[in-house]
């Protein structure tokens, strides 16, 4: 009985699966925020920022914003990455290079990157000249 | 006393230390005639000492002080408590301590050299007298026998000025009128009016059935007055019994207060002062039981302040110390252990004790002995090295099956790889619930929610006790936020409910409750960062939550934010051990930044009911009432009050400082009243919010009692 109970709700768990992903979620949002900090470390590593993703097919087109760095903006990436875990980059955008400013970019995602991205697996950092390894960073979920 | 006792020690052995400076000044004269200097005994150099406090300001002060003094953020490392911590030991112990612990953030920038200054200029401020050679990592000197009492340290005024204000028995004497002895039969069922001990009942419900104040006029709710309390760290959870407050202040300070008027009526201090954080007393018969930081219960005369009998339960020079106080059960007082992380042969026991006299029942210990059952949990560890398990959050009782239920903490040092174990060794009984006969303190029942816990998530927090039709049910949280249902009759695991966000564990199995941990966990290897939701905040932390019987859920003060541990190195000798983590903070994934939750769960269904949240963390426990109110305090200085039965705001307000403690609900001549502390101070639960939310401020002191009521 146990058994049955448990194979149903497995299937009812794949169908609402399927159904968010059939519904074609297209627009993501990350709130950016410091990467791990310490007391030692925190006056440092600051600022905040939001970023919006558009997915149309597989084009990512992104904007966002972001204010209050220690330093200017170097460079900014996608990472995949299951939430609070560490990845690789898979695509750069563009951003202002101060410590407030603007991103925006468009990427081609493969049909495991749009995978990811559905799967909350996808993450933006954004690096700074003081931390070159990364100052901000948030993972994009679906917006309701 | 503690300060007697070390300084004999110290005459005792300063004459062998002078003869060795002696006998090394002669060698040092014989080679090559240098007189006066580089001479003395083989302490630190003043050179060492200086370069040390200049590391230590970087490093150190920010929590420790720059004069060693403390601060809500970390202890005092000058003076009486101090010395009583670490004289016996060897300085060599304490830079491994140190180094394997300190900053709690992390250490890649400090060399062993550094840690080496660092002591020898917390040693040289603490009164150790000056030498010919370097302190190095291998020092074997035992150190109070190299302290003297003429040091003019900056500490060492600062500690005259605390010690001169310090222990003094009965400071300001006064007396209850009118006072009735508490019995067995009132604690079991509590009058309405009262709080009379942690939590409020023996259930751990945290819940008053007062319902003067309601849902319909909590908005008119006003300041009824204030009390300031003394600076340090402090979690408070005041008691209220027969229109009294019995208030825990830092260092070990007990005050009763007119609960109407907020007049004092008497003032104990059992010390030490420390800065230390002590969370609960409690009362029975005509006593107030209180258990100070150095592990000592000291019983008051409830009506005078007076003491009337004290006994040294662990000792406080072995690491060992208290920061919650007891539950008292059947005439017997329980009491928790906590600071068991040294590789020492003494065990961390929970201990029962007569409430009249002190003397010890019984002692239950939460570490399976080689020879014990459940010995084999620990990958064949000696005695000596295996830490942890500590009982430092009150239990809570059931008087019809006799059994108190408590949780255990997990392992120490925190990563397994730092212990020497793997995640099989499960390390019996640490992290589970146990119950335990009061009469004779066997264990009854065990479960293991998180065994082999690696990242400094515990689960240790308060057993909340419900009864639902002819089931008899135990509920926690953990650090993991997950909220675990047992049988509390034989332990059975009954479901769970993650509250927030968890990646600790890739699967939780929900007919046995059996955790998976994530593949890098198991393998973590030291110096490796290794990410992980919850924090060591917790999920859930020491602030406990509230069982609403009427509407049967649980409304808990929950807190979002994740962490990076890396496992430091720990020698498997005696002496050694301790946390040995580095970690760094980040902002909980999908919590956009809200790392305060309150969240209901319905416990029959353990569904969400609803769920508050904002970017301040809470910092006191939840309390309800029978107006269906919730009242919870916040980081930012908020105190407010919820409808139970959606979480909306009906009434807040704005106190000096974070509000932190135990809110406490109780009524005086028919007229009911709010009361909540605000307070500074802990670990995780603090350090976190401040390097992850650093917008919020709040004033560094104002620890105070605030007392609200409807207008008349
Ligand atoms: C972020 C705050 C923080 C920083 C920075 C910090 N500590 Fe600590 N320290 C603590 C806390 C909190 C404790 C208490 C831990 C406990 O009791 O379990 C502690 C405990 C200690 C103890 C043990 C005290 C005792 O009485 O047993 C020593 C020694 C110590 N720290 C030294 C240092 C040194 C040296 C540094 C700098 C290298 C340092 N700490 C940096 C917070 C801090």
């Amino acid at each position: 009985m146990r058994v049955i109970t448990k194979l149903l709700s497995l299937l009812f768990i794949s169908c609402l699966t399927l159904t968010i992903v059939s519904a074609q979620t297209t627009s993501f949002r990350a709130r950016l925020s410091e990467v791990p900090v310490t007391p030692q470390t925190y006056k440092t590593i600051t600022g905040v920022g939001e970023v919006f993703v558009t997915l149309n097919g597989s084009t990512a087109s992104v904007t966002g914003t972001f204010e209050g760095m220690s330093s200017a903006a170097s460079a900014v990436h996608i990472h995949n990455a299951p939430k609070a875990m560490n990845g690789p980059p898979i695509g750069a955008l563009e951003a202002t290079s101060l410590p407030a400013g603007s991103i925006s970019g468009e990427l081609e995602l493969t049909a495991e990157q749009v995978e990811a991205l559905r799967n909350e697996e996808l993450y933006i950092v954004i690096h700074t000249e003081n931390n070159p390894g990364g100052e901000l960073r948030g993972w994009l979920f679906a917006r309701d | 006393m503690n300060n007697l006792s070390i300084r004999s020690f110290t005459k005792f052995f300063l004459a062998p230390a002078i003869i060795a400076a002696f006998l090394s000044s002669c060698s040092d004269e014989s080679t090559d005639g240098a007189v006066g200097t580089d001479t003395g005994p083989n302490t630190y150099t003043v050179a060492q000492a200086d370069a040390g406090a200049e590391a230590f300001a970087a490093n150190c002060a920010t929590c420790h002080g720059n004069d060693l003094s403390g601060s809500p953020l970390g202890p005092m490392l000058a003076g009486a408590d101090f010395m009583s911590r670490w004289g016996t030991q060897t300085a060599g112990a304490l830079i491994a301590n140190v180094k394997t612990n300190m900053p709690p953030g992390g250490n890649e920038n400090l060399t062993d050299t550094d840690y080496q200054n660092i002591v020898a200029h917390i040693l040289a401020s603490n009164g150790m007298i000056k030498g010919a050679t370097e302190l190095t990592g291998s020092s074997n000197i035992i150190i109070a026998a190299y302290v003297t009492e003429q040091a003019p340290a900056p500490a060492q005024r600062r500690r005259s000025q605390f010690e001169a204000a310090g222990t003094s028995g009965l400071v300001i004497p006064g007396t209850v009128e009118n006072f009735v002895p508490v019995t067995d039969a009132f604690l079991r069922d509590p009058d309405a009016a009262d709080w009379p001990m942690i939590r409020r009942d023996y259930y751990a419900h945290s819940y008053s059935p007062l319902d003067q104040i309601n849902t319909e006029n909590v908005a008119d709710l006003k300041l009824e007055w204030v009390w300031s309390m003394k600076s340090g760290s402090s979690e408070p959870a005041p008691l209220v019994y027969n229109g009294v407050i019995y208030l825990i202040n830092p260092n070990n300070i007990i005050q009763a207060l007119d609960a109407k008027s907020g007049e004092l009526i008497w003032e104990h201090h059992s010390g030490p002062i420390n800065q230390r954080n002590m969370r609960n007393i409690a009362i029975y018969n005509d006593k107030i039981i209180q258990a100070t930081t150095d592990s000592r219960l000291v019983a008051l005369d409830a009506r005078t302040g007076e003491k009337v009998w004290e006994t040294v339960v662990a000792d406080a020079s072995k690491g060992f110390s208290f920061s919650s106080g007891p539950i008292i059960a059947d005439g017997k007082i329980i009491q928790g252990q906590g600071g068991c992380a040294r590789y020492i042969p003494e065990n961390c026991y929970l201990t029962a004790h007569d409430a009249n006299t002190g003397a010890r029942l019984w002692q239950f210990n939460p570490i399976a002995q080689v020879e014990d059952p459940g010995g084999d949990t620990w990958g064949g560890l000696d005695d000596i090295y295996r830490a942890g398990g500590e009982t430092w959050i009150t239990g809570s009782y059931d008087p019809d099956l006799n059994l108190t239920y408590w949780g255990t903490a997990q392992q120490k040092p925190w990563s397994t790889v730092s212990r020497h174990l793997t995640i099989e060794d499960v390390g019996l009984y640490t992290n589970s619930t146990v119950a335990l006969d009061v009469e004779t303190g066997e264990m009854k029942w065990h479960f293991q929610h998180v065994p082999a816990e690696a990242l400094d998530i515990d689960e240790v927090f308060e057993r909340v006790l419900v009864n639902r039709g002819d089931k008899k049910l135990v509920l926690s949280i953990g650090k993991h936020g997950i909220l675990w249902k047992n049988d509390r009759v034989t332990g059975e695991f009954l479901g769970f409910k993650e509250t927030v966000f968890q990646n600790v564990f890739t699967n939780i199995d929900p007919d046995t409750g059996l955790v998976t941990y994530r593949d890098d966990i198991i393998n973590a290897q030291l110096d490796q960062w290794i990410p992980a939701c919850p924090s060591s905040t917790g999920g859930k932390d020491w602030h406990s939550m509230t069982y609403h019987e009427p509407s049967g859920t649980i409304i808990a003060p929950l807190s979002q934010t994740c962490l990076e541990n890396a496992a430091r190195e720990v020698a498997l000798e005696p002496g050694s051990g301790g946390m040995a983590s580095s970690r760094r903070f980040f902002e909980m994934p999908g919590s956009d930044g809200n790392m305060g939750k309150l969240g209901a769960y319905n416990v029959d269904t353990l569904e969400e009911v609803w769920s508050f949240e904002q970017r301040a963390s809470y910092h006191t426990g939840t309390v309800s009432t029978g107006g269906n109110l919730v009242f919870a305090g916040d980081l930012d200085r908020y105190f407010r009050a919820h409808d139970v039965t959606n979480g909306e705001v009906l009434w807040e307000t704005r106190l000096g400082t974070s509000v932190q403690g135990h809110p406490i609900v109780f009524a005086v001549d028919g007229k009911q009243y709010i009361g909540v502390t605000a307070a500074l101070g802990g670990s995780s639960p603090r350090t976190v919010p401040r390097v992850i939310a650093p917008e919020i401020k709040h004033p560094d002191n104002g620890n105070a009692l605030y007392v609200f009521s409807l207008p008349n």
